[in-house]
């Protein structure tokens, strides 16, 4: 395993540009890219523990964002402090993540995207005809400020705060690669039998990354309910978030460290391009980029940019085993 | 009495409602029992063959006389997707077949969004739009000759695979790829003809379901969706998984409607296969 | 190491010229010259309703282009170069994509108000969008006209910035109900039992929430209410329902292919009704008819706007003619007219507020009462109340007669008589 020192310096390096963004730069416009760009990388980063380091991919994840956004919601609008709304949104994604990572997690991989793509929509059903959840109507919530309140008339503080969620999920990431887990899961994916021979619980050890990466979204739910003010199925929990969620992960490169903010960076420079080239006329070019993009990756190059780079340098460091080990597809068709 | 025609009527609307979504599904499954590919990209197929249905039927070619051309069309437009781009993706990690295709969808949406708008399109005055009697329980003409197109389909297929020659390089492939390529079959080309016929098989399907629907760049996805959880259902690779499956999920939708609740009425399907899966993870009639 | 280091170097590097370009790039578009006024308008440019958006684009430049210009015609403010009481300023509008997003609404109406320096905000057509766009406003004390979104829900938030031109749905609601109550004057309707069909999004849940609630309110049953996803591709089950609670009518909210796999239902089914009134959508697409052809036939809807009303609404068809131009032969329609509208009202307040300020803005508006006739919409006037709604406003019904809507209500901007009950399904 390489050292996290380069990896940590690069994170103290946007800690510093972030910070110092939040603090100096005036245009509000600007404060909204770096957060959404942080954020949809907190997003990228917590599919990705699941998707990529795990190997299952997961077309549900925006359940989990939603968990902590329904929960931001639910707090602020009963009166309580949304700083609730973290331990209760995390804990009610981990939760949800157990209970339907454990039937699913000991089965292949097609089985377990489509099983994520039937949860979510279960929770949407769920969602959409209970009155305390809002139904179809979902949640406003009341203008306020200040810290304990966790709402900002300017947007410097929530920079601060989707930086903070993203330095925790990247240390979290650099620990996850060097950790026991993370050999486990490396194993799980170069062989399934040879792991299991060893002793590797595949259902276990898959469980506790899912549950990781539920409460990532979790957190970035409460962050976003506190932002935009406003929650509602389609805009947290329907199955075109998740499909977001999904093109920031692969974009980026499933199983790497740095993809999710590479993708995140890609998403948020398209669409803002996109919008303002292209924007009026109706048509859905940035899905013909996003597509073609992700199909080119996906033929060419199946670790995305940041994988490609990786790649790259390994070679030129003329290092043996250069791709990132992934089951062959003889051992799959097992 | 009248309770049971009720019942009746939502029975045999199950039933037809099963049969048009193994309209759909069955070309999914075969795509996968033989190449281990599961088409996140199905439902913008079958968009795409709507769409060129509804091309024909703009040009007097209604969906009943269209639907030959447009399963050959959608078959050589499957050629050549797997020759230019699925056949790479089979090269590369298992994941590069999930995001590979899942690029394939987003991209066609886009496609059909910006060449053809999101404007809802339809067949003006399609045929078939009578009701057929059968004592208290009145059918759609569309829907039946929907469900028997299902029916004839489910059996061209499932007679294909088995007893045709390319067929069983098909079933030899997929229960083995190595050794049937030992045996001396050009899996490429096998795999080729699969993905092909699957998109023929979609081809169809497409062009009936113009008989009672509008299309919109986002109109496979709902049908898509239910093929997904059926495929898994009946079993990867099961032709006649696929149509036990989608009559089951069909039943579970109509009656789950009815006696529990129209907003609730896909909760029952998506339990079915989760419950499935869990305790029987070959589907019901899957062989892996 | 090195190459490592050098990566993490070129990649924070490159992090700071995307900040940096943003940042020049947000500074280049500059706040309007002294002579003209910004209004910012934030629409859904991209994403799914995005063929919507560049119609009420058009529509809302086309207002604004009136307002500068001098020809004149029979509306508020019209061809009198500009704000007269503001030295002849001009509009210029400035439109930012909320990308059909309630995120990015909001984010649009940031840039609107801190870069472009609007003095006032429009939009957004969807509900969620307009929801947490006209939040900004408030908080940033900016006027905010939404001529467009139909929740009710908006105008009970207890702002005092958001102004709502529109009807909402709670009125169009109610329309149905007065219809019923007009026609009871001339005739037995025969109508007691009402059954409510609405698919589970917004648009459907909101429609049906308010037809329930005035169900009860003015004395009829309940038959059943049917709520189902707006993706669902067969209604068996929904249709029984509808069948066995023996309706009189049916109040529908569905999109295109749920209306028509409804409408085939009933035939189908034999469910005899006096009427089917549908609340817009997929009702009033061309599909509709097109599709069904006879057994469209008498079929009630709400709508927001007739080119019929041009008896009433002299300016109708100028400015029907006009949009023609610019927007591919496509007529009027209830979106572009309101928004269309609704920078009119906007214009119209400024200048009688004589000033950019907010508050005074802010007070026009509230002053604001334009009659009817004056307006493109079959309203009574544009006036709002305490929370900010146009009590004035009011939908219309047409219903589908040879294959043609015709509006038969309110009685006097009727074109075509009422006719009922709808024909008995043909064989």
């Amino acid at each position: 395993m390489t050292s996290a020192r380069p990896h940590l310096l690069a994170l103290g390096a946007i800690a510093a540009l972030g910070l110092l963004a939040a603090f100096s730069v005036q245009s509000a416009v600007v404060l909204d890219l770096v957060f959404t760009l942080l954020l949809y990388a907190v997003l990228g980063q917590s599919w990705n523990w699941i998707s990529g380091y795990a190997g299952n991919i997961s077309f549900g994840h925006a359940i989990f964002f939603g968990c902590g956004a329904y929960a931001s919601a639910l707090c602020v609008t009963h009166g309580l402090s949304p700083w609730l709304a973290i331990p209760a949104g995390v804990l009610a994604a981990a939760a949800l993540a157990l209970a339907t990572g454990f039937p699913t997690l000991g089965l292949r991989g097609h089985y377990f995207s489509i099983a994520t793509i039937a949860v979510a929509a279960l929770v949407e059903a769920f969602v959409r005809t209970s009155h305390w959840l809002g139904k179809a109507n979902g949640f406003e919530l009341p203008i306020a400020s200040g810290w304990g309140a966790l709402q900002f008339g300017q947007k410097g503080p929530y920079v601060v705060l989707a930086l903070a969620l993203f330095v925790a999920v990247q240390l979290a990431t650099i620990a996850l690669e060097r950790s026991r887990l993370g050999y486990y899961l490396r194993a799980l994916r170069a062989n399934h039998a040879a792991a299991a021979s060893v002793g590797i619980d595949e259902r276990r050890t898959k469980l506790i990354a899912f549950a990781w990466s539920a409460t990532m979204a979790a957190a970035a739910g409460v962050l976003y309910a506190q932002y935009t003010l406003f929650v509602d199925p389609p805009s947290t929990i329907a199955l075109a978030v998740s499909i977001d969620i999904a093109l920031i992960g692969v974009v980026g490169g499933i199983g790497t460290l740095w993809g999710p903010l590479t993708g995140a960076l890609v998403y948020v420079v398209l669409a803002k391009a996109v919008a303002l080239r292209l924007g009026g006329a109706g048509k859905g070019y940035d899905l013909v980029i996003y597509g073609a993009i992700i199909c080119l990756i996906a033929a060419l190059r199946p670790y995305g940019i940041v994988g490609t780079v990786v790649d790259a340098i390994r070679r030129r460091r003329g290092a043996a085993g250069t791709i990132p080990p992934a089951a062959t597809p003889a051992e799959t068709a097992a | 009495m009248e309770a049971l025609g009720t019942f009746g009527q939502l029975l045999a609307g199950g039933l037809l409602t099963g049969l048009v979504f193994a309209l759909v599904a069955v070309g999914l499954t075969l795509v996968y029992g033989v190449m281990d590919v599961v088409n996140f990209a199905h439902g913008e197929f079958l968009m795409l063959a709507m769409y060129a249905a509804l091309g024909l039927a703009l040009v007097g070619l209604g969906p009943l006389v269209g639907l030959p051309l447009v399963a050959i069309a959608m078959f050589l437009f499957g050629i050549v997707v797997y020759r230019v781009f699925v056949r790479r993706l089979l090269a590369g990690p298992p994941e590069a077949t999930v995001f590979g295709t899942f690029g394939l969808l987003v991209l066609m949406q886009g496609l059909a969004q910006a060449l053809l708008t999101s404007d809802y399109q339809s067949v003006p005055s399609p045929p078939l739009q009578g009701t057929v009697r059968f004592g208290a329980i009145a059918l759609s003409q569309a829907t039946l000759v929907e469900g028997l197109g299902a029916l004839v389909l489910t059996a061209a297929l499932f007679a294909f695979v088995e007893y045709t020659e390319t067929g069983r390089a098909m079933r030899a492939v997929a229960e083995d790829r190595v050794a049937a390529t030992l045996m001396g079959i050009d899996v490429q080309r096998v795999n080729g003809l699969a993905f092909g016929i699957g998109a023929a098989c979609v081809g169809a399907a497409g062009a009936l379901l113009m008989l009672s629907y509008p299309v919109y760049p986002t109109a496979g996805a709902s049908f898509a969706l239910t093929a997904f959880v059926i495929v898994a259902l009946g079993g990867f690779g099961s032709i006649q998984g696929a149509l036990v499956g989608a009559v089951l999920v069909g039943l579970l939708e109509v009656f789950g409607g009815f006696y529990l609740s129209p907003e609730l009425k896909m909760v029952p399907v998506y339990l079915a296969y989760l419950a499935v899966v869990l305790l029987r993870p070959q589907g019901l009639l899957g062989r892996r | 190491m090195k190459e490592v280091r050098l990566r993490v170097r070129r990649f924070s590097t490159v992090l700071a010229a995307v900040f940096a370009l943003t940042a020049a790039g947000g500074g280049v578009t500059h706040a309007a010259d002294p002579p003209e006024i910004v209004i910012g308008s934030i629409l859904p440019l991209t994403g799914p309703s995005a063929q919507t958006g560049a119609g009420l684009r058009t529509a809302q430049q086309l207002a604004a282009d009136l307002v500068n210009g001098h020809v004149s015609y029979p509306l508020p403010l019209v061809g009198k170069s500009g704000l007269p009481h503001l030295g002849h300023a001009r509009i210029k509008l400035v439109f930012a994509d909320s990308q059909g997003k309630p995120d990015q609404a909001r984010a649009a109406a940031e840039q609107l108000i801190t870069q472009e320096h609007a003095v006032a905000l429009i939009g957004t057509y969807a509900s969620s969008t307009t929801a947490t766009a006209s939040q900004v406003a408030e908080r940033s004390g900016i006027p905010f006209l939404n001529p467009d979104s139909s929740a009710p829900g908006l105008t009970a938030r207890g702002l005092k910035w958001f102004f709502r031109t529109t009807p909402h749905d709670g009125t169009f609601a109610e329309n149905f109900f007065q219809f019923f109550a007009d026609l009871k004057k001339t005739k037995n309707i025969g109508v007691k039992r009402v059954a409510i069909v609405g698919e589970d999004g917004l648009f459907g849940s909101g429609a049906s929430d308010a037809e329930e609630a005035l169900v009860k309110k003015n004395g009829y049953e309940l038959a059943t209410r049917v709520s189902y996803p707006a993706t669902t591709t067969e209604v068996n089950a929904e249709v029984q329902k509808v069948k066995t609670s023996s309706p009189d009518v049916i109040m529908q909210a569905s999109y295109v292919p749920d209306a028509l796999l409804y409408m085939r239902g009933y035939k189908q089914q034999n469910v005899e009704v006096k009427a089917i009134l549908a609340q817009d959508a997929g009702f009033i697409d061309p599909n509709f008819v097109r599709t069904l052809g006879a057994d469209a036939e008498g079929v009630f809807t709400r709508e927001v706007f007739s080119l019929e009303i041009k008896h009433r609404n002299q300016a109708v068809p100028l400015i029907d003619q006009l949009f023609r131009e610019r927007f591919a032969g496509k007529p009027l329609d209830g979106n572009t007219a309101r928004d269309f509208m609704g920078v009119l009202v906007l214009a119209d307040a400024i200048d009688r507020a004589g000033s950019t300020k907010p508050e005074a803005i802010r007070a026009a508006l509230q002053a604001t009462n334009i009659p009817g006739k004056l307006t493109l919409m079959p309203w009574n006037r544009i006036h709002f109340d305490a929370t900010g709604q146009n009590d004035g406003g009011v939908g219309i019904i047409e219903q589908v007669q040879n294959g043609k809507y015709e509006t038969v209500w309110p009685f006097d901007v009727s074109v075509k008589p009422v006719i009922w009950p709808m024909p008995a399904w043909k064989r």
